[in-house]
């Protein structure tokens, strides 16, 4: 069985020093590894990023992280992804990493995704430049993430997102902001590539089960809405190894 | 101070509280009647929870603010769920 622990949403600030750690220290008992789907900052500083970096530091168990809106906020991506790469957090942006654990290889494709909304609501690339480079950009989110899928030949594949796949997790948000919460595309291309899981966050009001049109399971991970400090997932590799022969 | 008319006061602050460096929370909630202003919704820390009350008293320096917004604690995880 392979175990992730995931959470997103963090915003950490200056005064989050010391709020995470503590319920990291013992991780490496329970899971394989802690996966974070972006809004890892308030406002994508260098100095919040160095503030996270301290409070996962040295904890045993690989961190895979997509940066959010907010790690973006202040042009400082680069540097914020820096600050946790130092201490061995591994960030994805249209990447993908692999890890080998005791019995099975765990493929994370990671992007942050965006917005755009859902099948019979959703925005289409024409009229305004503004509005085509608006839907352009969930386009290439999404051939990259398919892109991704497709190149990992692992036995358990899992996208981790910011940006929603589809509306099941994001009940209890106001319906008109939806469009700013994620697309249909994002699911489009897990449904199209495979995949066992998509974790996502971004979507403090929404609820943390859903599922793709083609049956992926989609977990929001934000912490306002799995009200702890990570979710532990379990998979089985023979169930992934099973559903990806079924596949072919 | 802001100057936003009526009805146009609780977005105003809405996306003061978005935007604000003190705060920066997208999903705070917004309401004002009878000389009171409610803001409810999650914020990470106390000092942010803070901010949240400077912010409003700063815009609405006239009115009561009720800061209604929770810091959650968040235990380390409860149990796990199997993924099939």
């Amino acid at each position: 069985m392979i175990r992730i622990a995931a959470a997103g949403d963090l915003h950490v600030g200056a005064d989050s020093e010391g709020t995470l750690r503590p319920a990291l220290v013992e991780i490496a008992e329970d899971v394989d590894a802690f996966l974070l789907a972006g809004d890892l900052t308030k406002a994508g500083l260098e100095e919040e990023a160095e503030v996270l970096a301290d409070e996962v530091k040295g904890i045993a168990v690989p961190v895979v992280a997509v940066l959010g809106n907010h790690d973006l906020h202040s042009d400082q991506a680069d540097l914020v992804r820096a600050r946790l790469e130092d201490v061995g957090v591994i960030v994805l942006e249209g990447e993908t990493h692999v890890l080998h654990l005791p019995g099975a290889s765990l493929g994370v494709a990671g992007l942050r995704g965006f917005g755009g909304g859902f099948a019979g609501a959703s925005a289409t690339e024409f009229g305004e430049p503004e509005m085509k480079r608006f839907v352009r950009v969930t386009i290439d989110a999404a051939s990259a993430l398919r892109a991704c899928l497709d190149r990992l030949a692992t036995d358990v594949r899992v996208a981790l997102l910011h940006y929603a796949p589809v509306r099941d997790t994001l009940h209890g948000e106001p319906p008109e902001i939806y469009p700013f919460l994620g697309s249909y595309l994002l699911a489009e291309a897990v449904d199209t590539a495979g995949c066992d899981l998509v974790l996502h966050g971004h979507a403090h009001r929404g609820t943390e089960w859903g599922i793709t049109p083609g049956g992926v399971p989609v977990r929001n991970v934000a912490q306002p809405v799995i009200r702890r400090a990570f979710a532990v997932y379990a998979l089985d590799p023979q169930t992934s190894i099973d559903r990806a022969a079924s596949r072919t | 101070m802001t100057d936003a008319p009526g009805p146009y006061r609780e977005e105003s602050l809405r996306q003061a509280l978005a935007t604000d460096p003190r705060v920066m929370e997208q999903e705070l909630d917004v309401s004002i009647a009878g000389g009171r202003v409610v803001i409810s919704g999650t914020v990470p820390t106390e000092d942010r929870r803070a901010a949240v009350t400077e912010v409003a008293r700063e815009r609405f320096p006239d009115l009561q603010i009720d800061n209604r917004t929770i810091v959650p604690t968040l235990p380390a995880s409860g149990g796990e769920e199997r993924v099939t």
